[in-house]
């Protein structure tokens, strides 16, 4: 695992790489969260729908432990990574992170420049011994994130500088670079328009190969064009949850059916 | 629906052009206009008293950077200044600035003669009145400094007493030394003998900048040597450690601390403390540092102790707006990709923070340059002649300080301390200048868009 050639490591589509059981999350009296359980299967995209604050992007947080920061939130279940449970006292939750990683609804490169962008998370978790890997490294990640070729000659120019589609690109070329097993996309579409998320959904697919990806969207047909399986969440609960074809053609729970037909939501 | 009968007919007050104002309109407008006018007026008032301030600050202050000097030759007779021969500076230091006084009323008449002025309409001792009496001390500290100028015939430059100085600068009139018991009008005429034959002239004076103060005789001779020295030495003190200290509070109570009635209280405090009267602190500063600590008073230590005290507020406060104007998602951005807490603040926070924190920082330095009320209190208004040694040991030594010497300067009897204390203030705004410059410039420097 310490290897950083990412291309070599086998994946398999069948083994749970996550496991919640039972989670809840409180944000101070509000329930927000009521007793979810999932399963992120290996290699595969798992999409999580429904109507703003229905807790997915709640759920996305808690497993990367991203609603630490949140001074409110209670976190209560079992969320497991690999059968360790990630909220054990003896876990380090940035060893979590350089892990599970996460890109953002809002593209947010540093301010820096883009090779610094990508650089980062290797230099901080030690994952390079000299410069010569981490150019590798962050070739790679930028190869990988479908920008390469768009910055290869401006690598000292600012991140902030590309545009709205380049920079949620770099951000996944910054998630990428310290090789997460799996990959926590928070709405990274919902700031771009056409091209560029084709362009992300394109790159969705490929990451696919070598992580587990999870993306919270508000588009139904970005769900089912990208992701393998679906949960749906509505007020807190986690309603349905499936194969993506399934959900979307035969959904068990009126509920679901009635917000995949625009009924709700 | 409900709305449609709202399509019915026309508002009430609609007029009926555009081109006509209805009063309503008018109204309004002429409310605009009226608070348009108000806000010129007001800037209109700041100008003209800043104006009035600098006109008077800089009309009186620039005189103290020219200074009158009497330049003539002088034999320094070795029969009168080393009458062993041995050049032994112990023996030497035997004969006092009486005995040099002697040497250059000597000279002076001697050159005065020399010229042909005249000047039997006054006594011998009232021509030697002309310079200042710091004349003898000057050249006695020069012969001791280089012994081997005896049997020599030098120029030696003295200052002309402060009376005699005004005279050259308009601030002293053949009427008003008719009144005045320390200048008579044949004295200035004497003077003005001299300055023809040009002995006497009033020339550029870096001596304002580099000597230290002097008694209320000799008003021409006091300069801000010390003053500059003492305030440079407490804003060391003051950046070297509420810099710091100020940021890192900012970071603690802005990014770890725990949000509750506590951590709101003690930002409550901050608040206020920024808001204390200075003088406040002064009092604080003698009780702790001199009265308990047993530090020297009239150091620039304890100075720069209580304006780091009183800086503090400024610097967390600026640094805590700082920290909060940079985007949360710069914060998820490094936590995101599993940057510890300290990590996310020092790499990517605070250097985006850097500008806001920078301006703060020397905004609040600037203030504490300026101040005086607690300096007072710790006895930084005494008179210091002696320059304070170098770093470190110079902290503990007496000095004072740019805006308490303006304060001393403007108590002293004497007019020539007036334009002595607004040149002070010249050299004090200036120095303010220039901080401000330099957070302008720090602050584009920084300036980085997100």
């Amino acid at each position: 695992m310490n290897d950083m050639r990412i291309a070599d490591r086998k994946v398999s589509t069948e083994t749970a790489k996550m496991t919640a059981r039972g989670v809840q999350v409180y944000y101070g009296e509000n329930h927000a969260l009521k007793d979810v359980d999932v399963d992120i299967l290996s290699g595969t995209v798992t999409a999580f729908i429904g109507p703003s604050g229905c807790g997915k992007s709640t759920f996305l947080r808690c497993l990367n432990r991203m609603n630490d920061t949140v001074a409110s939130a209670r976190v209560l279940g079992e969320i497991k990574l690999d059968g360790e449970n990630i909220y054990d006292k003896r876990v380090d939750p940035v060893t979590l992170r350089a892990r599970v990683g996460m890109v953002f609804q809002k593209p947010n490169p540093f301010p820096k420049s883009i090779y610094e962008n990508v650089a980062y998370g290797p230099r901080i978790h030690g994952l390079t011994r000299n410069k010569a890997e981490l150019d590798e490294v962050v070739e790679m990640s930028l190869k990988r994130a479908a920008l390469w070729n768009e910055v290869k000659d401006r690598l000292d120019a600012p991140g902030t500088g590309l545009s709205g589609g380049q920079q949620q690109r770099l951000c996944i070329a910054r998630a990428v670079a310290t090789s997460p097993e799996v990959l926590l996309m928070d709405e990274p579409c919902s700031a771009l328009d056409p091209i560029a998320t084709a362009q992300v959904e394109e790159l969705i697919d490929e990451l696919r190969s070598q992580f587990s990806v999870v993306i919270v969207t508000h588009s139904m047909q970005q769900a089912a064009r990208v992701s393998q399986r679906t949960a749906f969440f509505h007020l807190g609960h986690l309603v349905e949850y499936g194969e993506t074809g399934q959900i979307f053609t035969n959904p068990k729970d009126p509920r679901t059916e009635s917000y995949i037909t625009g009924r709700i939501g | 629906m409900t709305d449609a009968s709202m399509h019915d007919a026309a508002p009430q007050n609609r007029p009926a052009s555009l081109l006509t104002a209805d009063a309503r309109t008018r109204r309004r407008k002429a409310a605009e206009t009226r608070f348009r006018l108000m806000g010129v007026a007001a800037i209109s008032v700041g100008l003209l008293a800043l104006v009035f301030l600098l006109t008077s600050v800089l009309g009186n202050g620039f005189g103290a950077f020219r200074q009158t000097v009497v330049e003539i030759p002088i034999t320094l007779d070795e029969a009168v200044l080393d009458k062993s021969g041995t050049r032994d500076l112990e023996v030497m230091k035997k004969v006092t600035t009486i005995g040099y006084g002697k040497v250059i009323q000597k000279a002076l008449e001697a050159e005065l003669a020399n010229r042909g002025i005249d000047t039997s309409a006054v006594k011998a001792k009232d021509v030697m009145g002309l310079m200042s009496k710091e004349a003898a001390a000057d050249l006695r500290n020069m012969v001791l400094a280089d012994p081997s100028l005896l049997g020599q015939t030098i120029t030696f430059n003295a200052f002309a007493t402060s009376r005699v100085d005004g005279f050259f600068k308009g601030r002293v009139t053949m009427e008003s030394a008719k009144l005045d018991s320390n200048i008579s009008p044949e004295q200035l005429q004497i003077a003005q003998a001299m300055h023809d034959a040009g002995i006497i002239e009033t020339k550029w004076n870096w001596g304002f900048l580099t000597m230290s103060d002097s008694s209320e005789l000799r008003p021409e001779t006091a300069g801000l040597g010390v003053a500059i020295l003492g305030s440079a030495y407490m804003m060391i003190i003051v950046l070297v450690l509420s810099l710091p200290i100020g940021v890192a509070t900012s970071i603690y109570l802005e990014e770890m601390a725990p949000k509750n009635k506590w951590t709101d209280l003690i930002e409550v405090n901050i608040a206020n403390l920024a808001a204390v009267p200075s003088i406040v602190y002064g009092i604080l500063a003698l009780a702790l540092f001199i009265n308990f600590m047993g530090l020297p008073q009239s150091a620039p230590i304890v100075g720069g102790l209580v304006l780091t005290l009183m800086t503090l507020p400024t610097i967390i406060i600026a640094t805590r707006a700082a920290l909060k104007a940079v985007p949360p998602s710069i914060r998820d951005a490094a936590l995101g990709v599993g940057a510890s807490k300290m990590q996310s603040i020092f790499h990517h926070v605070l250097p985006l923070a850097m500008p806001g924190i920078l301006t703060g920082t020397i905004l609040g330095l600037a203030r504490a340059l300026g101040e005086s009320a607690p300096l007072l209190l710790i006895g930084m208004v005494a008179f210091v002649k002696d320059f304070p040694a170098a770093p470190p040991q110079g902290l503990m030594q007496p000095a004072t300080a740019l805006p308490v010497q303006v304060y001393q300067w403007t108590q002293r009897s004497d007019p020539a301390f007036v334009e002595r204390a607004s040149g002070a203030i010249i050299v004090l705004l200036v120095f303010l200048l220039l901080m401000n410059a330099v957070a302008i410039v720090l602050r584009r420097r920084f300036e980085r868009r997100w």
